[in-house]
């Protein structure tokens, strides 16, 4: 096999909406500094912003300020979050929306030139080219870019990290990046829990199914300090296309309904504020209907005039386009017929929700030299792409004023020979190992316990101690077969890394459900041993950190910090 | 089949080693048969339906086809985008064969037809 050793000052893993963006700020205000991006697909059209996007969901329109915005997001997240990070983020919000927009993003605005809000924190945009944008950005800026390069693990000695090693999915080269500071952006985990979907559309999920948990593997290997990750994103889509709702339910005001057209939320959740009430309650009030036979449930877009179908097709087709598709191929108007709509399997999310990396304010992981950006990073949900810009920006500066600091850094022949041995194994046992298992029997597996027995969705999300307790143990024995796994072209060794990295996500995942013996969030985490909130002894952050020699998942619980005064469960 | 390539219609982007729907998708899930100089989703079940590849092919030689278990077969959904001008049209044609068009603004950046793989200059052949 070929290697290619690279020396770079910033390395960034995974070259999506924080990376790009990232890349720019640190070639701005660092000039002189190298940049290198690691891409398992190509920049131009990678990661969750591949079809596109219609609208910027975390502005702040007239009127609100990072005050009113943490609290927003502290009383949707049931009045635990990080409200440093959630505050720091929405700070930036404005200089990386004007950015994009100066590099030629399209966004909708009023006859004065201002944006048109969509809902909220939202404003709408025509985002169907905004990953080729932020893409040129990032080149023309001067990062130096490596597409088709799946990164594998991190590099590091005496606990700092050094930078990360990858192989190429275009000729198998093994790339040795050595980096003085390195930030990994590689997005949140698809594909923990058994899809929706079967068949050849076992891939039609809403979050992108090429997202896999590997930067947040690589970190858990490495030793690094985890939060929260049982706080799942369990998102309330469209039937069977599992597109955004956000595009009908704020786009077009349509409210949700039971069969018998109930407006359920208003009726049974008002006191959590109806149609407004937070987000997990949105998935959790539609998937107590169903469970009590008042399914399926649909956002009623019926009265909706031709020109605003027009819209909602419109929109879509800037993001969605199978929404548009689905409706011609049923023969769906939805001004006449409701639009039907269903949960998704359970995501890691750090974007949506707050699984990831624990970082400090300027999202410097626990791990020296290693730095956390986007869904990736923990802590500070209702990110979404301005948030994931800003959090890059705030990473890049961090990493250039850290790196005067550090002293040069340099990789161990041991670790990397191992790596390289590791990364290549399933090719090489692909020729010897006649009864191998392939990436897809092993996802299956996977999947079926984490559906089974770690709230999945033919449980209504719901968990146990015991079911809980099963799942830790069918998947304790995963580890142990990994080495059985074969893969017989680049593609598959690519899918039997997707494999491995998930399989560690998901036995933290289990720890960490384990752990907080209370339901914060219903849906996303229904404890059914422990059905209440119980702020007395929960309203604290649930951390795990993995022993790199050893593999024993250690939990540890970080205090919550109010720095916005107010009531936690109220957004005014 | 989500997405497929109509052997009539591709060029194989006139002997292009990395054409630009096998670059564009996100999931490494089309390849080219160099022999027949034609590209083809060889991972259908991974597609994500995103359209990249469909948008990005300069003869508009793939089609987007949702799985059947979805929904039947003979509506159609065809993005043109001009090599010109900031914008994308789509042609949305239902079952019945009505047909609505919309035509959306957007930022053209251009795809060159092919691009430089860094790294080891062959193709490692793994197959026993
Ligand atoms: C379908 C969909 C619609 C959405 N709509 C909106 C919207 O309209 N508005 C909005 O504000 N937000 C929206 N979001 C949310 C938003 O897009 C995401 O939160 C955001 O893009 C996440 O950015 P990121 O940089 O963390 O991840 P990504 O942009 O997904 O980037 C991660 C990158 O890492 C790469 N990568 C992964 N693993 C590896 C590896 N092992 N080695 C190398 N590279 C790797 C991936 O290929 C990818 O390019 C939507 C999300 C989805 C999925
Ligand atoms: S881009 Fe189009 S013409 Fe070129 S190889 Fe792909 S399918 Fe064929
Ligand atoms: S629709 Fe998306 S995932 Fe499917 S082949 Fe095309 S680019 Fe790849």
């Amino acid at each position: 096999m070929e290697r290619k050793i690279i020396h770079t000052d910033f390395l960034i893993i995974g070259g999506g909406t924080a990376g790009c963006m990232a890349a720019v700020e640190m070639k701005e205000r660092y000039p002189q500094c190298s940049v290198t991006i690691m891409e398992k697909a190509h920049i131009d059209r990678s990661g969750c912003l591949a079809g596109g996007m219609n609208a910027i969901n975390a502005y702040l329109n007239k009127g609100e300020t990072p005050e009113s915005f943490v609290r927003y997001v502290r009383a949707d997240s049931c009045g635990l979050v990080r409200e440093d990070l959630v505050k720091s983020m929405s700070e930036l919000f404005e200089y990386g929306v004007k950015k994009v927009e100066k590099w030629g993003l399209p966004i909708l605005c009023d006859d004065d030139g201002n944006y048109i809000p969509r809902g909220r924190w939202n404003i709408k945009i025509n985002g169907e080219s905004l990953k080729p944008i932020l893409a040129k950005a990032a080149r023309s800026a001067g990062a130096k870019v490596y597409n088709w390069v799946t990164v594998t693990n991190l590099l590091t000695k005496e606990a700092r990290v050094v930078g990360a090693v990858g192989f190429s999915l275009r000729n198998g080269t093994f790339y040795v990046v050595q980096a003085k500071a390195t930030l990994i952006a590689t997005g949140g985990a698809a594909g923990i829990y058994r899809p929706n979907n079967t068949g050849d559309a076992s891939h039609k999920t809403w979050y992108s199914p090429y997202n896999t948990g590997a930067g947040y593997a690589m970190g858990i290997r490495a030793g690094a300090e985890m939060t929260s990750y049982e706080m799942r994103y369990v998102a309330i889509r469209t039937k069977d296309a599992i597109a955004p709702t956000g595009t009908i339910a704020l786009g077009a005001k349509a409210p949700l309904v039971n069969s018998d057209g109930e407006r359920f939320m208003v009726t049974r959740y008002a006191d959590l504020g109806g149609d407004g009430a937070p987000t997990p309650y949105r998935a959790h009030g539609p998937v107590q209907e169903i469970k009590e036979g008042r399914g399926p449930i649909y956002l009623d877009t019926r009265g909706l005039s031709a020109e605003k179908v027009r819209d909602l097709k419109s929109a879509y087709l800037d993001m969605y386009p199978s929404q548009v598709l689905y409706w011609l191929a049923n023969d769906i108007d939805p001004a006449r017929e409701p639009v039907e709509v269903q949960t998704t399997e359970p995501y890691v999310v750090g974007g949506h929700c707050q699984a990831g990396y624990w970082v400090d304010k300027d999202r410097r992981t626990t791990l020296k030299g290693l730095y956390a950006a986007g869904d990736v990073a923990g802590g500070a949900p209702f990110k979404f792409v301005s948030g994931c810009w800003a959090e890059g920006i705030i990473a890049a500066r961090a990493m250039g004023s850290d790196i005067e600091k550090m002293a040069p850094a340099e990789v161990e022949a041991e670790q990397v020979d191992a790596e390289e041995e590791r990364a290549f194994k399933p090719l090489k046992g692909h020729a010897k190992l006649r009864h191998g298992i392939s990436a897809v029997d092993f996802e299956a597996r996977l999947q079926k316990i984490m559906e089974e027995y770690a709230g999945g969705v033919s449980t209504h999300y719901e968990m146990n101690e015991k079911m809980l307790t099963i799942a830790r143990d069918r998947l304790a024995k995963l580890p142990g077969e990994v080495g059985q796994l074969v893969a017989s072209d680049l593609h598959h060794l690519m899918k039997v890394h997707e494999v491995i990295d998930r399989i560690d996500v998901a036995q933290v995942l289990v720890e960490h459900l384990l752990f907080r013996k209370e339901t914060r969030w219903p849906t996303y985490q229904s404890r059914t041993d422990f059905p209440n909130r119980d702020d007395a002894h929960w309203l604290k952050f649930v951390n795990s950190i993995r022993d790199p020699l050893t593999g024993e998942i250690e939990m540890i619980t970080r205090p919550y910090e109010q720095i916005v005064p107010g009531d936690r469960y109220q957004a005014k | 089949m989500p997405v497929w390539v109509d052997p009539e219609k591709c060029n194989g982007c006139n002997g292009s080693s990395q054409p630009p729907c096998l670059r564009m998708c996100p999931g490494d899930l089309i390849v080219k048969d160099h022999a027949e100089n034609k590209a083809y989703l060889k991972y259908p079940e991974d597609c994500w339906d995103c359209l990249p590849c469909v948008k990005v092919c300069p003869e508009e030689a793939i089609e987007f086809h949702l799985s059947f278990q979805f929904g039947s077969k003979g509506a159609r959904l065809i993005p043109h985008v001009p090599k010109k001008g900031n914008q994308i049209t789509w042609e949305a044609i239902d079952l019945k064969g009505n047909k609505e068009v919309f035509t959306i603004r957007t930022k053209i950046m251009q795809v060159a037809l092919d691009e430089k793989v860094e790294g080891g200059a062959e193709a490692i052949d793994f197959s026993i």
